[in-house]
């Protein structure tokens, strides 16, 4: 391996910057990224960065990351410098070369390589600041009026000085910026996300629970079907059977069984009413990701009335599905009827239920005092192989006020308190024993 | 330019272009990268952007067979790479009955039959009674080959894992025959509707390269390489109205592909321009659910009579707390 080239450890950098803005980037991505740039060489900017976009972002969610960070890195967009030379006059020029005569010595030169177009030395522009430089570009402006340069020449002039300043600054910026230590590496979410409550996290940490939802979705379905796979008896497997009678002449020595292996079903009742919403995106997100995970689920919503959510879910990114379920069921006052959305659900969605689905339904079990008829959820419950409730509140509060949790707890296999990460997690894990 | 010689992206790009696709520059640099590192890409988008199309028409650029393997729910190794005949053995057997006994009348005991047997056991065992699936032929293909992997997220995760042990290293052990080894290491283009999460491993072995749906421009000229005959007002027409409906809130909004059979159905009615009662005949073929055309058809009356513009789904209610 020879030694980086400077190109190399900016895209180190960049890539580090990227990792900090929680992009996952493994050593081998790093590695494409090498090669493809190397390939394509530098001189096409636009095939340089589709080069690393490619190598680096696997996700389309995240492009937007890489496109603003990509020219903090690999400069282009800033403005090319002007030369004063060429734009003033000799005379103009004569008396700009007076003017800056007049300026203390270490603004001189600063000001000069301003002025020719250069990027100053760096040690000039190490103690470069913004608001000094500003003055010192007053003074030199207000020397000029005094020895006679014409109002439109010091114009131009000014706009000059302005345009390479901001070329010299974004640059110094950008350089900060690649100083500027990455952010924490992502990868397990940090333990007290696990034990927070859903409601007020912030964007990024609502990003990463997000995934860890995707994640135990996906625990759930390899579970679900790892127990479906005891569960079932062995079936004849006629074509290894076949191969073994070939085996042995044609005479059925050995009969070949085989798991049949079941997939994992599952039907998903969530409450979005006004006393849930404030984990309702979060159960939803759960209720999306399972459906997105398992082929066959089917998923619905209540407040007042139970309606069918499959569709959206199944069309659109969750960032998408989960307004669209909110906007069709708005919040009311009060007005959450389980019973009522119980007796619905018998009458026309029995179909989703059968002895291979696992039932879920997410909510409080706050009725403002309608009918439970906790007797129809365990006739619900008995036609699907397995029921689980997920309650955001604390045991202590079921049964309180219009509170029918305590009504419906003894109609559903298991009943789980799921109101942060860690909770939910363990629901996960307890719920197919 | 004969096929084949793609060897700077500008090249892949006129290659592509001579199959009838267009490609950004961000498409055929990616494929230009794919091809040099010897890496699959992942293309993914919405549905109908041409995905499978880039994959047939990089085949066709670069001189490549193409060999496709469709995804689906349930997709395991027997229909992805390879399979026993056994039908055919067990035939084979039954029909070489005398022959085998012809064999082994001639050995003296029974540890020689044995022996002589297992010498013949190649042939029941060969390529001759081995179902080639699509990656099996990638690999064993003479002529150097292009795999499709279409609509990879259809797939099951286990068969993501598997398809992971094959592409790291294009070779396949079958334990009667021994390892496989590609003769011509193929191209690889898995394609995604990005329905769900595919996995990081899989994703890291891959050039990502997001496709969506084409600006107008880009779009026109797709219809007029396409549709040759179809008159450039039409087109301009057509393609305005599609990327119209793209920006309402559809359960499918219409792809490439349905732009291009819309119109080819325009020109098959010889429109001249698109009025109301064209577009009511045949706007099924760009919107294939009832609910779609309806909600189309209102919001193109609502426009047309110079209402408010689509109107925007605003933000779902939030509860504060």
């Amino acid at each position: 391996m020879g030694k980086l080239s400077s190109v190399d450890t900016r895209i180190v950098s960049f890539i580090q910057a990227l990792r900090g803005d929680g992009l996952r980037i493994s050593l081998a991505e790093t590695q494409d990224a090498f090669f493809a740039t190397q390939s394509l060489g530098m001189l096409d900017r636009e095939a340089f960065r589709a080069a690393l976009r490619a190598a680096l972002v696997k996700q389309h969610a995240d492009q937007p990351v890489f496109d603003r960070l990509f020219p903090q890195y690999f400069r282009a967009g800033a403005p090319p410098m002007l030369s004063a030379a060429k734009e003033l006059s000799s005379e103009d020029m004569h008396l700009l070369r007076m003017a800056l005569e007049s300026l203390a010595e270490e603004f001189r030169e600063l000001l000069g390589s301003l002025l020719e177009g250069r990027r100053p030395a760096d040690e000039l522009r190490r103690g470069l600041r913004a608001s000094e430089l500003q003055r010192q570009i007053e003074a030199l402006l207000a020397e000029l009026e005094r020895l006679g340069m014409p109002a439109a020449s010091r114009e131009q002039l000014a706009q000059l000085l302005q345009i390479n300043l901001q070329a010299v600054l974004q640059e110094a910026a950008g350089e900060a910026l690649l100083r500027r230590p990455a952010r924490r590496p992502l990868g397990e979410p940090p333990a007290d996300l696990l034990d927070r409550p859903f409601r007020g996290l912030s964007q990024s940490e609502q990003a990463l629970l997000r995934k860890e939802v995707a994640r135990l979705a996906a625990r759930l379905r390899t579970r679900t079907a790892l127990r479906q796979q005891r569960g079932e008896g062995p079936r004849l497997d006629s074509k290894a059977t076949l191969r073994a009678i070939l085996r042995h002449g044609g005479v059925p020595f050995e009969i070949i069984t085989r798991r049949r292996r079941r997939k994992a079903k599952f039907t998903l009742i969530c409450d979005v009413s006004t006393s849930m919403r404030p984990v309702v995106e979060f159960l939803l997100l759960l209720l999306y990701h399972i459906q997105d995970h398992v082929g066959r689920t089917r998923s619905f919503a209540f407040i007042d009335h139970i309606e069918e959510i499959s569709d959206p879910f199944s069309q659109h990114r969750p960032e998408v599905a989960v307004p669209i379920v909110l906007r069709r069921l708005p919040p009311g006052y009060y007005n959450t009827d389980l019973g009522h959305c119980l007796v619905q659900f018998s009458a026309r969605h029995l179909e989703a239920l059968d002895r291979r689905t696992t039932l879920i339904v997410c909510g409080d079990g706050r009725n403002n005092y309608n009918p439970a008829r906790a007797e129809l959820l365990e006739s619900v419950a008995r036609r699907a192989g397995r029921s689980a409730w997920f309650n955001p509140e604390p045991p202590t509060l079921w049964g309180t006020d219009d509170s029918d949790m305590l009504s419906y707890v003894p109609q559903v296999d298991a009943v789980f308190q799921v109101s942060n990460l860690r909770q939910l997690s363990q629901a996960v894990d307890r719920l197919l024993p | 330019m004969e096929p084949g010689n793609l060897d700077s992206p500008g090249r892949v790009k006129d290659g592509l272009r001579q199959q009838g696709y267009i490609a950004s520059d961000e498409v055929a640099t990616v494929l230009y990268l794919a091809q040099q590192l010897g890496k699959p890409v992942l293309a993914e988008g919405p549905a109908g952007v041409g995905k499978t199309e880039l994959g047939k028409a990089w085949a066709g650029a670069a001189g490549r067979n193409l060999i496709r393997l469709q995804c689906y729910e349930g997709l395991d190794e027997t229909k992805a790479l390879y399979e026993w005949e056994y039908a055919k053995q067990m035939l084979y057997t039954q029909l070489l009955r005398d022959k085998l006994q012809q064999v082994l009348a001639q050995a003296n005991s029974l540890g020689e039959a044995a022996d002589r047997l297992a010498a013949e056991e190649d042939v029941f065992f060969s390529m001759r009674f081995l179902l080639q699936r699509p990656l099996l032929q990638a690999i064993l293909s003479e002529q150097p080959s292009l795999l499709l992997i279409d609509e990879i997220d259809r797939a099951d995760a286990e068969f993501e894992a598997f398809l992971l042990e094959v592409l790291s290293d294009f070779q396949i052990s079958i334990p009667e025959l021994g390892t496989l080894r590609a003769v011509h290491r193929p191209l690889v283009v898995l394609s995604s509707n990005n329905t769900r999460e595919l996995s990081e491993a899989l994703k890291r072995r891959c050039l990502y390269l997001f496709i969506d749906y084409p600006d107008p421009q880009a779009e026109l000229e797709i219809v007029r390489l396409r549709v040759p005959e179809l008159p450039a007002a039409v087109g301009r027409q057509a393609v305005e109205l599609v990327q119209r409906l793209r920006r309402m809130d559809l359960r499918k909004n219409p792809g490439i592909s349905e732009t291009l059979d819309w119109a080819r159905a325009l020109l098959l009615l010889n429109a001249e321009a698109i009025d109301p009662d064209t577009l009511e005949i045949t706007l099924s073929v760009l919107l294939k659910h009832e609910r779609d055309v309806q909600r189309a058809r209102l919001s193109l009356a609502r426009e047309a009579r110079g209402a408010v513009q689509d109107v925007e789904p605003g933000e779902a209610p939030r509860w504060e707390n």
